[in-house]
C-alpha cells in the first residue's frame, strides 16, 4: 500500500514555542503526543487540456500537544509502544504522531525513535479519515527538537519535521510550516480549529458528557459572579448617558478589587509552581539515590 | 577517557565495554544532557569496522538511571535499523535491549557487539545489491572468507566505492610468539576498494589494494616491508589472494623465525658486554648494557629492527655520570654507520661491535666532558 504523502505540517508559533518551551523546562530528554488533523486542500491547476485538472495536497495541521516531561514514557527500551497509555482522541482531535526532545545531540532520528514512529504507525486503531477525502492515515508525524551540541552557535534549539513512510519504513524530512496571527495569515488561519490547550485525558467523567457539561456551566457562573462582586451586567448600561459621572466611582471600585483578586491569583501561582520546583528537586534527589545504588550493587 | 562525571551505573558500563571489547573501541566524546546536574550521560564511540572507523553516539539520561540507553548512528547509515527485521514483527525477537538492566555492567558491551553484528549484515546486503557484474562476482567469490567485512561509500559528492577488508593468512600470529603480549588477535589483512561501474565496462580498473595490519604486530613484522604482487588485467581476487596469502605466510614464519636470531645476537653481546641492563624479552628489539673503559662508564642501547640481521643495529651511548642543562644525562647520536655484514656469525657481529664500541667510547667521553664543561 502506497503511503500517502504530506506536502507540508503546519503548526502555529505559540504551540511550536510552547513544545521548545517544555524541552527546555525540563531536567532531561521529553517525548510526547501531537494531535491535530490532516486536510485535503483541492487546487484547480490552470492546464484544462490534461484528464486530471486538479491536484490535491494534504496538510498536516499541528493544534496541540501532550509533554510526558519524561523519556520513554509510552514505550520500552525497543521502541515497542504500549497503547494503553496512548492517550484518546476524537473526530477533530487525530493523534498525527509524536515528537521527542534531546538535549546535546545529533539531529536525526536515533535507534528507538524509528521503532517507536514505526510501532505507532502500525496500531489499526490510531487510524484516523483525511478531512475532504475519504482515504485514512496512520500517526506519522515525528518531530525531532533538540539543542545543538556545541556552545558556539547562537540558535539554542533546533526542530525537524518528518513524515514515516510505512510501505518503505524510512523518514522523510519535510518543512515545518509556522503559522502566525496576521491580516495576512487570516485564510490560512481558518484551517484551525479551536482547540482546548488541554488534551482530552482518560477520565471517566468524560463519558457522562451532558451531566458533566452542566456542572461546569454551573460552577462557572459561580466563578463569574464572584468575580462580578454583584456587579450585575445590568448595571453596565447605566455606565453610558448622563447618569454615567455617578457610576465611575463604584466602577473603579470593582476594577481595584479586581486587580487585587489578579495580584493574590499570581502570588498563588507563584508559590505553587515553587513547591513543583521544590517536588521535582526532590525527585531528582531521589533518582540519583537510586542511580547510586544500582551502580554500586 | 575519564570515569569521572558519570553515575557509577554509567562507568561502570563503560569500563567494561573499553576493557573487555575484541576490537578496540574509543571513547571520543563525553558531554552531559542533563540541566541541572551535569553528569555525564552521553559520548561517541569510535567502534573499528571494515579498516576503519565509524561513530555512534550513545544517549543514556542520568535523570533516568533505570531506562536502557539510546543510539545515533552516523548520518550516512539513515537506513541501518538493527532489531527492525522487516518481513516479521521485531518485537517477536529477543536482543540485548529487551530486559535491561543497568545495574550489569556487561550490558553495554553486548548492545554494541550486537549492533556491530547487524551492522555488518547490512552493509553486506548493500554491497551485494550492487549492480555491478564484476562486484558481484568477487562478493560471491569472497563472501565465504571467515571475518571478511565490507563497506558501502555512497556519499552525495564521493563517488560510489565499495570497500572490503579481506583477513589473511588462516594463522594464529599470536600463538606463534613465545610470550606473546598481545591482548587482541594480531592480524593482517588487505584492503580493497572497487569502484561501483553501473554500466558495462570492457576492462574494468585495478581496485586499490593496501596492505593494513593491527597497531602492535610492527614489533614483530612491519607490513610496510612487504611489496604487494601487482595486479594483472582482467585479474579477479580469487587469483590474486592466494599468491599474496603464500608470500605472506613465508614472511611472517621469516619474521618469527628473526626473533631468534635478535636473542642470538643480544647473547653473544653478554660475555664481551656483561649481563644486559634490561632487554625486550619478547622480541628482542632493544637491549641496554652497563659498560666501563676505565673510569668511565655508561649504558649503551641497541635498537633491532624487524629486518635484521640484513639491517644493522642502531646503537646510541648514554651517559651515566654527565648531565645536560636540563638534568638529563647526555646521550650520543644513532650511531648507523660502523661495519657490519649480515653473513657474519652472530659472535662475530659482537666482536666487531665490541671494537668499534672501544673507539667510540673515547669519543664519547670527550663529548660528554665539553657538554659538560660548556654549562
Amino acid at each position: 500500500m502506497a503511503c500517502l504523502q504530506l506536502q507540508k505540517i503546519a503548526i502555529s508559533g505559540p504551540t511550536l514555542a510552547s513544545m521548545i518551551q517544555r524541552l527546555s523546562s525540563s531536567p532531561g530528554d521529553v517525548d510526547g503526543f501531537i494531535f491535530g488533523h490532516v486536510t485535503q486542500i483541492t487546487t484547480l491547476s490552470d492546464d484544462t487540456s490534461s484528464s486530471d485538472n486538479s491536484a490535491s495536497q494534504l496538510t498536516a495541521t499541528i493544534t496541540s500537544f501532550l509533554c510526558s516531561g519524561s523519556p520513554l514514557s509510552f514505550y520500552d527500551a525497543l521502541g515497542r509502544v504500549n497503547s494503553p497509555k496512548v492517550p484518546s482522541f476524537n473526530q477533530q482531535n487525530h493523534l498525527l504522531g509524536w515528537f521527542s526532545g534531546r538535549r546535546q545531540s545529533a539531529i536525526r532520528p536515533s535507534m528507538r525513535e524509528f521503532s517507536v514512529t514505526n510501532s505507532l504507525s502500525k496500531i489499526p486503531q490510531f487510524k484516523f479519515s483525511i478531512k475532504n477525502s475519504s482515504e485514512t492515515l496512520s500517526p506519522c508525524v515525528f518531530i525531532l527538537f533538540t539543542t545543538p551540541l556545541t556552545d558556539q552557535l547562537i540558535h539554542t534549539h533546533q526542530y525537524r519535521a518528518y513524515q514515516f513512510n510505512t510501505s518503505n519504513k524510512s523518514f522523510h524530512a519535510k518543512s515545518l510550516d509556522v503559522v502566525n496571527i496576521g491580516p495576512a495569515f487570516r485564510g490560512h488561519y481558518d484551517n484551525f480549529a479551536p482547540n482546548c490547550a488541554l488534551p482530552l485525558m482518560n477520565c471517566s467523567a468524560m463519558d457522562e458528557e451532558s451531566m458533566y457539561a452542566n456542572k461546569e456551566k454551573v460552577s462557572d457562573q459561580k466563578q463569574l459572579d464572584l468575580c462580578a462582586e454583584g456587579f450585575q451586567i445590568e448595571r453596565l448600561r447605566r455606565l453610558m448617558g448622563p447618569e454615567a459621572t455617578n457610576y465611575t466611582e463604584a466602577l473603579e471600585d470593582l476594577y481595584e478589587k479586581m486587580l487585587a483578586k489578579a495580584e493574590s491569583l499570581t502570588r498563588l501561582v507563584e508559590s505553587s509552581s515553587a513547591k513543583v520546583f521544590e517536588l521535582e528537586n526532590n525527585n531528582r534527589k531521589l533518582r540519583y539515590k537510586v542511580s547510586r545504588s544500582a551502580g554500586s550493587e | 577517557m575519564s570515569p569521572e562525571g558519570f553515575p557509577s551505573f554509567i562507568s561502570a558500563q563503560l569500563h567494561y565495554l573499553v576493557n573487555h571489547s575484541p576490537q578496540t573501541i574509543k571513547v571520543e566524546q563525553v558531554w552531559s544532557g542533563c540541566k541541572y546536574s551535569g553528569s555525564l550521560d552521553r559520548f561517541t564511540l569510535l567502534i573499528p569496522y571494515c579498516l576503519d572507523t565509524i561513530k555512534w553516539d550513545v544517549i543514556y539520561n542520568a535523570d533516568f538511571p533505570l531506562a536502557a540507553p539510546d543510539v545515533i548512528f552516523g548520518p550516512e547509515d539513515e537506513e541501518f535499523h538493527p532489531f527492525h527485521d522487516t518481513s516479521a514483527d521485531v518485537t517477536a525477537t529477543k536482543n540485548s535491549l529487551s530486559d535491561w538492566n543497568n545495574k550489569d555492567p556487561t550490558r553495554l558491551l553486548a548492545l554494541i557487539q550486537e549492533l556491530r553484528d547487524q551492522y555488518m549484515s547490512y552493509q553486506r546486503k548493500r554491497v551485494g545489491e550492487v549492480d555491478d557484474d564484476r562486484l558481484k562476482f568477487e562478493y560471491s567469490t569472497m563472501l565465504s572468507r571467515e571475518g571478511i567485512e565490507m563497506h558501502m561509500n555512497s556519499g552525495v559528492e564521493k563517488p560510489e566505492e565499495v570497500k572490503f577488508a579481506v583477513p589473511l593468512l588462516d594463522m594464529n600470529i599470536n600463538k606463534m610468539v613465545v610470550g606473546c603480549p598481545w591482548r587482541h588477535q594480531q592480524r593482517i589483512y588487505l584492503q580493497v576498494i572497487y569502484p561501483v561501474n553501473r554500466k558495462y565496462v570492457s576492462a574494468p580498473s585495478a581496485p586499490r589494494l593496501k596492505l593494513m595490519s593491527t597497531a602492535e604486530l610492527k614489533s614483530l613484522f612491519s607490513i610496510d616491508d612487504v611489496k604487494l604482487p601487482p595486479w594483472l588485467d582482467g585479474m579477479c581476487m580469487a587469483e590474486y589472494l592466494p599468491h599474496l596469502e603464500e608470500s605472506l605466510e613465508r614472511q611472517v614464519l621469516e619474521a618469527v623465525s628473526l626473533t631468534d636470531v635478535r636473542r642470538r645476537f643480544i647473547e653473544a653481546l653478554a660475555p664481551l658486554l656483561g649481563r644486559p641492563v634490561e632487554t625486550d624479552s619478547v622480541f628482542y628489539r632493544k637491549a641496554m648494557f652497563f659498560v666501563a673503559s676505565g673510569n668511565f662508564s655508561f649504558l649503551v642501547l641497541i635498537f633491532l629492527s624487524t629486518q635484521f640481521p640484513k639491517q644493522q643495529p642502531a646503537l646510541m651511548l648514554q651517559s651515566s655520570l654527565y648531565f645536560n642543562p636540563q638534568s638529563m644525562p647526555i646521550k650520543s647520536p644513532l650511531l648507523t654507520e660502523y661495519p657490519w655484514s649480515p653473513r657474519w656469525e652472530s659472535s662475530q657481529m659482537a666482536e666487531r661491535i665490541f671494537e668499534f664500541l672501544v673507539d667510540e667510547s673515547l669519543n664519547f667521553k670527550k663529548y660528554c666532558s665539553e657538554g659538560h664543561l660548556q654549562q
